[in-house]
């Protein structure tokens, strides 16, 4: 499959599943990946899923505008970078972010998340 | 050596490079390299400076506001940057961020085999 592709449907996966089952991100981690949120580490699916359900808002709609991914190695992994702006219930003007995401392909067929980090852009 | 440590320095030398001596860039890739600027995709190091040469202006400067840096895998370092590219004659600088995948060479330094950059706009 082509990895454009593959990257585009991984990120519309993973920002749906955000965006509509917060706690469901927990399958998309594993026991090594880690997230870098505004400048926050955490490592482990559990944490990180904590982390990000403990966001201080309970219902966000993410916008993607633009999707690059670049092939990462001899391992099979793909380097995701996004842009795209976040809408958070009441508020009037969406939040710019900036996120990166490094996919390990799992046995299944599928990605999971080994790194990640995510930046909001400010004015 | 300290992972964060390495990846402010290497930010450092790359964009102080980038904005003194655009052409010398071309030691911090190699072969196998990728470069996705502002979604146009390049690879190698004569590719990729070549298009980093010849973007439309002569003079920059970078301002960087945040570096986040996590190990890749098999001893790869990824570097997330954001900041403004100051542009001669503009009043107004453009925000950006990019990322980078580190790879060591030998002789302890690393390379660039991932760069993608995008302009942040309001």
């Amino acid at each position: 499959m082509d990895p454009d592709a593959v990257a585009k449907a991984f990120v519309e996966h993973y920002y749906r599943t955000f965006d509509s089952n917060r706690a469901g991100l927990v399958n998309l981690y594993q026991e090594g990946s880690m997230l870098t949120f505004e400048g926050a580490k955490t490592q482990g699916a559990q944490a990180i899923a904590a982390k990000l359900a403990s966001l201080p808002f309970q219902q966000c709609m993410h916008n993607i505008s633009t999707v690059d991914c670049q092939p990462s190695g001899p391992a099979g992994g793909m380097l995701v970078f996004v842009s795209g702006s976040l809408q958070l219930a009441g508020e009037q003007h969406p939040l710019k972010f900036s996120q990166m995401f490094h996919l390990m392909p799992t046995p299944q067929g599928s990605f999971f998340v080994l790194n990640d980090i995510f930046r909001l852009n400010y004015a | 050596m300290n992972p964060d440590t390495l990846a402010m320095a290497f930010v450092g030398l790359y964009y102080e490079t980038f904005d003194k001596s655009r052409a010398d860039l071309g030691s911090l890739y190699r072969q196998g390299s990728m470069l996705t600027f502002e979604g146009v995709k390049k690879k190698g190091v004569e590719a990729i400076v070549a298009k980093l040469t010849s973007l439309p202006f002569q003079q920059c400067q970078h301002n960087v506001s945040t570096i986040d840096c996590q190990p890749s895998g098999a001893g790869g370092i990824l570097v997330f940057v954001s900041g403004s590219l100051q542009l001669p004659g503009e009043q107004y600088p453009l925000k950006f961020s990019e990322m980078f995948h580190l790879l060591g060479i030998p002789q302890g330094s690393f390379y660039v085999l991932n760069d993608i950059f995008r302009l942040n706009y309001a």
